[in-house]
Parts: C-alpha cells; structure tokens; sequence
C-alpha cells in the first residue's frame, strides 16, 4: 500500500490531482444526467476540468490521455459557446464517462510503473462523431474565425492600421523580423509586435497580411520571417533597438526605405486590390466576457472548490504509517519507562506526577495521530452511484441509491480495503436482489429498488450496512447449495437463519445458475470476508423474503494501538483487549459442568457458557488446571460469548499490535 | 532573485512551474489558484513577474490581468496558455500582457523568456 507513492513527487501530484477532477468530473456528469440536463455551471466545469487534465497530462508526457482529454475539452467548448438546443444527453453522459473510465485506467497503469499502452483513438472518433453531428442536428457551427457582426455574442476589437496618408512620421522602414525558434504561435508573436509599435509607429502593410484568420500565416512567420512596413521617428538604430526588446524576437533585418520607394508602392496597390476594406481596421474577433460574468454569478458554487482546498494538505500515506508506528513505539517506550523494574515499588511522588503528566501528552498525541488518518466514507460511498447507474442501465432495472453516515472515519488503510468489497455487496444487491419494475409492481412494492448504504459508530467499531428491498435471499436454495457442496459444517435443523445466510460467505459459494458478467462466479462473497478480515473486521447478512437482504459490515477503528487487560498463563503473559471482556470471577465448583459431548461448561447467572482452557489452547505448561484455583474471564465477539481459563490477571496495559516483521513472518505457519 | 508569481488553478501546474523556476535561480514569491486571488496577492506581494495561467474558475487570467495593470501598470504578466486560446492571447497582449508561453512548457523557452522581460 506504501509502495504506491514512491514515484517522484511530480508524478505523485499528477496522480492525486488528476483522481481528483475524474471524481468531481464523474458526480457532475452523474448528476447532470439525473436531471436530463446540463446547466451552464456543469458545462463550465466539465470544460476546465478536461482542460486542466489535457495541460497536465501532456506536461507528463502522457498523450493518450492528453488526447482523449482534448477532444472532450472541444466537444464542451462547442456545447458551451453554441448552447445546442438539441442535445443526446444520455451518449453525452455515456461518452463523457467512457473517457473518464480510459483515464482512470491510464492514471492506475501509471501508479503501478507501468506503460501507458491505452489507445483512445476509437473513443475519441466517436466523440468527434458525436460533435459533428451535434453541429448537423442543430444547424450550427461555430465562427472560430470569421468575423460575422451578426453574431450579437462577439464584441469586436480593433487595432488600427493607419494609411501612409495619415499622421506624418519622417522615417520609412522595411522590417523582416525572425521569432525565436521554439516559440510556438508565430502568428501570435507578431501581432504582438504590431500592438508593441502601434505608439510609437504606423504599420503601413505586413506581410503576411492576414495573421489572424489565415492558418498558413504561422508557416509563412516562421519560414520568411515577419516583414513590416512601418513610419516611425525612431532612428534606424533606435528602432533596431525597439524591435530587438520585443520578447520573442530573434533577430531584425532593419532596411531604411525612401518615402515612395517603388517596391513598397507596389505592394500597397496590391493589397488594394485584393481586399474589400470596409474600414482601415483590422478586426480582432473577441469571443465576449458574457460567460464569465455569468460564471462570477455563479461563482459561489464554483469557490467551493478551491475554499475546501485551501484548508487541507495532502500528506504522503507512507509518513502517515512511518507516524502511527512511531506512535505506537512512544507507548511502549513510555511503558518501559514507566513500570521499569529499577524503580518498582519505590517512593518517587515527583516522578510519577512527571510520569502521569507524560502519559497525558502521549495520550493526546495518540489520538491525533490517529485521527489524523481518518478519512470519512462519503468518497468511498459516493463511488458508488456509478456503479448503481451503470449496473441499472445494463440490467434495465430501476434503483436509487440512499446514502446515510457518510461523514463516519474509518483509517485510511481501512478505506482502501472496504472499497471493492462494498462495490461488490452493492453490485449483487441490484443483480441479485431488486427484481426487475414489473415484478416489483406484481409484489406491491415501488417500481424503483432502493438501496440503502449507512454508516455509523458503534461503540469502539463502524458499521456498515448494505441494505436492499429486494427479494430476500432463500434459505431452502442456499441449504440446498451447502448441502451438494459439503458445505454444511453443522446439522441443518440446529442452525439459526443468521448462520443458513451466512453460508454464502463461505468460499465457491454461489447459487446463481448463470454466471453473469457481474456475479454468479462464486468467488466474490469470500473475497469479500477476506478483504474485511484483513482490516480485523467481520461479516453478518440478514435477510428477510420479498422484503430484502442486509449485509452488515462491522470494523474496529483501530487495531493498532489498544487497551489490553494482561493475563498471566503458566509462566506466559498474555493480552486480551478490554473492549472484549464482559466480567471475570473465579468459579465456584458446583457451576461447571459438561455438556453431551464433554465440553466443560459454565454457568452463569442461569445460562450456559463454554468455557476454553487457554493453557491448552495456547499450549503452555501450566499448574494451574482447576477452574476453581485460576480465574474465568467472560469475554464477547460479534454478539457471541464465552469464558476463558487463564491463571490470573495482571492488569490493563495499553498494548501496541504491530505486524510480525518480515524475517519472521516468512516462518509462520499458516 | 527575481520574485515571480504563479497563477493557475491546477495544483499540478503550479508545482510544475515551480519546479522549473527554482531550479533555474528564480525564487517562486507567491502562488495563487485563480484570478481573484492573484488580483488580491499581487498588492500584498509585489512580485517582479506573473505568470498567468487564462482558463480559471472565479475570475479568469484575463479579467486579473485588466485589474493587475490598473493597479500597476508596469507590471509585467506573462499568459500561460494550452493551444487554441489565440482569440484569448491577443486579447491579454491588448490589455497589457507582455508575451505568453504556452502548455506544455519547454523549460529553455520558458527561462529565456522570463529573463528576457526581467531584464526589461
């Protein structure tokens, strides 16, 4: 998990940002489409934020995306300034999210180091495909660069280029002026020139003569140079000079002419001749500010972007790890410290005031740290209206998805590992569970599905819940299943609905009879326990017939670093979290007794508990073996309680779990 | 060393820039993620050039560029723009603009034509 932020910072920042806007990008494509349509806001964000990942992509090198991202950007550009009337907003959507999914594949490919091998030319002409026929159905192309008055949107500017006839300058001058080579927009470059001289000279001709509409202007600058034909007070060697300051320009042919000096005569009848001058202005189609000031009108929707921004910094994950662990190695010191053999049993009043007041500051450096790396549900959750939207269009079925608790933390580590698995449950639940509209509406029920996705907190654990009012799961099929299958590891009649449902956790469980793209494999539900196990979670489902199915997903918040309550087993010291112990007691004689099968048994305020020997769980010599001379301790998991038999208890301890190092790790048995 | 800021709302190109200038004996004075911002930073931080990226939410490169040189008309903005913005480009040269580059950048180009204009 560290190792995905080891790439050089500037790839990183490429990486986060860019997951970022294809996140934005996607909850305003998926909005939009709820509401069948576009607002001027969405089109603007969809333009910037295509814009941005075309600059960024194409500074990394990376031209697929860079690509692709340009011809969605051209795309919204020609939507936002047409504003098409008739629009197929649902290809739109589906277009637009096809290539935010080549990008997010693209951006995975760079994370891992690998090539960037994603071909996007098919998508791409289809989005071309789409523009252009956007631009047929509604008679409408846009005037890139003509210059029609009559479209009331464009204002236009003017430079003026002054006829030999007016103010009197002395000096006449042929100016051939070369660009430096790698600039680009050569074009660009010399009206630059043109508006820098416009002061202090008057530009008779240039040439070329058009460097705003005509295309081959840019060769024709970069080829031949730029030439001008200007009048100026300026001596040569000040215009010289003028000339050179102008930022892109490399060099300066500098020609004092005569006043009627035939060539330049010549030219001037030409351009006579071949142009239509309406007026002595050369015309600079502006596209108009109106959309920008609707955009500041707007802008309070649009700051909550960057106002969010300002108040966070992205932290490395692997600092974050390198931090807990340090955390968790304070505690341990502070422990050593604290109860070190040296000083058991002597009277220190002023060091154990310095020793409680350190406990406190490493308490609260604890906690923060801790929070520190939480992360609230609400991306993970809102990952999954995509899936809802594409599973429900593909499967024809009509589902919502309700969200609650989204603001509940979970560590950071813990979120990249619930991710699949809930976009798993959330899959199954709409492939499995919701029935198709007629169906609902035969049952009674609303044509449209509904699933509930909630968190919360639940003492020292989130939960998850996963909750659809589908059809319920089916205990006859399911037994069926386990029974063909071996699966049954208890008799059918003792088991209690919650364990006949919690059999399809079990691994190559599956009792769908196709295996549809999206489930039926019967290897998604057992990747889904092991993916919550692995963060220290578990997995209970409930289900209820034509009424729906919940899958219940309880994680702790923290394995790290807990509260233990040490006990003592033969000459061995062990820990057991406090949050897991209900009672201890030491037992009386006459509540132990042995059930059918000869497991011992306790009994507790008239009810029965299995109790287990920790000496021979954990193997350890012991002498104590008599319940009545050691100490029975009730503890609780996932609803289910029964007692241990250790010798005695030492005492609560805050407790560092770290995972085995490597070079021991590789020795373990599984 | 010359003082610069940098405008643009994706992070990932003002860190880009940044990396660029810094490593070529420009000390990056201030960043700022849109027009707005930039207008407001400009007063508090005089710097001795700007680079101005065009397409920003709240208010645009061109808009903050209009407003920086009324406050300062020697100021001395560079537009940083993607192709196809020339309509854009011209307009910010009208109003003030001293040259542009353009995205992506080339490094040399980039330092040579910011050490052209600060040598104005």
């Amino acid at each position: 998990m560290t190792d995905q932020y080891t790439n050089e910072p500037m790839l990183d920042m490429f990486i986060f940002e860019t997951s970022q806007l294809l996140e934005q990008l996607e909850e305003c494509i998926l909005s939009s489409e709820k509401t069948s349509s576009y607002t001027e806001s969405s089109i603007n964000e969809i333009f910037r934020i295509m814009h941005t990942i075309k600059g960024s992509s194409a500074m990394m090198l990376f031209n697929n995306i860079s690509t692709l991202a340009h011809s969605i950007e051209d795309l919204f550009y020609y939507i936002r300034e047409a504003k098409p009337e008739i629009v197929d907003t649902s290809s739109l959507s589906d277009l637009v999210l096809e290539g935010i999914d080549f990008i997010k594949v693209e951006v995975e490919k760079i994370k891992n180091g690998n090539d960037l091998d994603g071909d996007p030319s098919g998508l791409i002409n289809s989005i071309q495909e789409f523009l252009s026929d956007l631009k047929q159905k509604n008679n409408y192309d846009l005037p890139v660069k003509s210059d029609e008055k009559t479209d009331t949107e464009k204002q236009q500017f003017y430079i003026k280029r002054d006829k030999l006839k007016e103010k009197d300058y002395n000096n006449t001058f042929k100016a051939i002026i070369y660009f430096e080579d790698d600039c680009e927009m050569f074009d660009i470059h010399a009206f630059t020139v043109l508006h820098n001289l416009k002061d202090i000279a008057h530009v008779i001709l240039h040439i070329p003569e058009d460097i705003i509409d005509n295309e081959n202007a840019e060769d024709a600058i970069k080829t031949n140079g730029f030439k001008i034909y200007l009048k100026t007070d300026y001596t040569n060697e000040d215009t010289y000079d003028f000339l050179m300051k102008i930022v892109s320009v490399k060099d300066v042919e500098l020609v004092q002419l005569d006043e009627d000096d035939e060539e330049l005569i010549q030219l001037i009848d030409n351009q006579n001749q071949d142009q239509d001058i309406e007026q002595d202005n050369v015309k600079v189609p502006v596209i108009v500010q109106e959309n920008d000031k609707v955009e500041s009108e707007n802008k309070n929707k649009d700051t909550h972007v960057s106002s969010t921004q300002q108040s966070f910094i992205s932290v490395n994950v692997a600092k974050l790890d390198k931090l807990m662990d340090l955390v968790g190695e304070m505690v341990i010191a502070e422990a050593m410290v604290i109860q070190n053999p040296d000083i058991q049993g002597l009277e220190l009043e002023n060091f154990h005031k310095a020793s409680r007041q350190l406990s406190k500051i490493t308490d609260e450096i604890q906690d923060i740290v801790m929070s520190i790396r939480m992360v609230p549900l609400s991306t993970t959750f809102h990952k999954m209206h995509r899936i809802v939207r594409d599973m429900s269009k593909k499967l024809g079925k009509e589902v919502q998805l309700i969200i609650a608790g989204e603001d509940t933390e979970v560590d950071k580590n813990v979120i990249e590992h619930i991710s699949d698995p809930l976009m798993h449950l959330v899959r199954n639940a709409i492939d499995h569970g919701i029935e198709d509209a007629e169906e609902r509406l035969n049952k009674g029920k609303p044509k449209t599905g509904t699933i509930n996705l909630e968190a919360g907190n639940e003492g020292s654990d989130v939960v998850i819940t996963v909750r659809d009012d589908g059809k319920g799961l089916n205990k006859e099929k399911i037994l069926k299943k386990a029974r063909e299958n071996n699966m049954l590891f208890k008799n059918e009649a003792d088991m209690t609905d919650k364990e006949i449902f919690n059999l399809i956790l079990l691994p190559g469980f599956s009792t769908k009879d196709k295996i549809t793209e999206y489930s039926g494999r019967g290897v998604g539900m057992d990747v889904v326990v092991r993916n919550i196990e692995a963060v220290g979670g578990s997995i209970s489902i409930d289900s209820v017939p034509d009424a729906g199915t919940t899958v219940t997903l309880r994680i702790p918040l923290t394995l790290a670093i807990i509260d233990g309550m040490n006990l003592r087993v033969g000459k061995s010291c062990f820990t057991l979290p406090t949050i897991s112990i209900k009672e201890s007691f030491r037992p009386a004689k006459r509540d132990i007794i042995k059930d059918p099968d000869g497991n011992e048994m306790i009994m507790v305020r008239g009810q029965c508990y299995p109790i287990l020997r920790l000496h021979e769980i954990l193997k350890v010599k012991t002498d104590i073996t008599e319940f009545t001379d050691g100490i029975v301790i009730m503890v609780e998991q996932n609803g289910k309680y029964f007692c241990l038999f250790a010798d005695e208890l030492l005492g609560q301890q805050q407790v560092v779990v770290k995972a085995m190092p490597e070079y021991i790790r590789r020795f373990k048995k599984d | 060393m010359k003082r610069i800021m940098i405008v643009d709302d994706a992070a990932f190109m003002r860190a880009s820039l940044r990396q660029i200038l810094e490593r070529n004996g420009f000390e990056v004075a201030e960043e700022a993620e849109n027009g707005a911002e930039a207008v407001k930073k400009y007063s508090q931080c005089s710097p001795d050039l700007v680079t101005m990226d065009i397409t920003m939410p709240v208010m645009t490169g061109l808009d903050a560029l209009k407003e920086i040189i009324a406050i300062d008309p020697k100021a001395k903005v560079v537009m940083v723009s993607a192709m196809g913005q020339e309509v854009y480009i011209r307009e910010s040269i009208i109003n003030g603009a001293k040259t542009f580059i353009v995205k992506p950048f080339k490094e040399d180009y980039v330092v040579k034509t910011l050490n052209r204009i600060l040598s104005i």
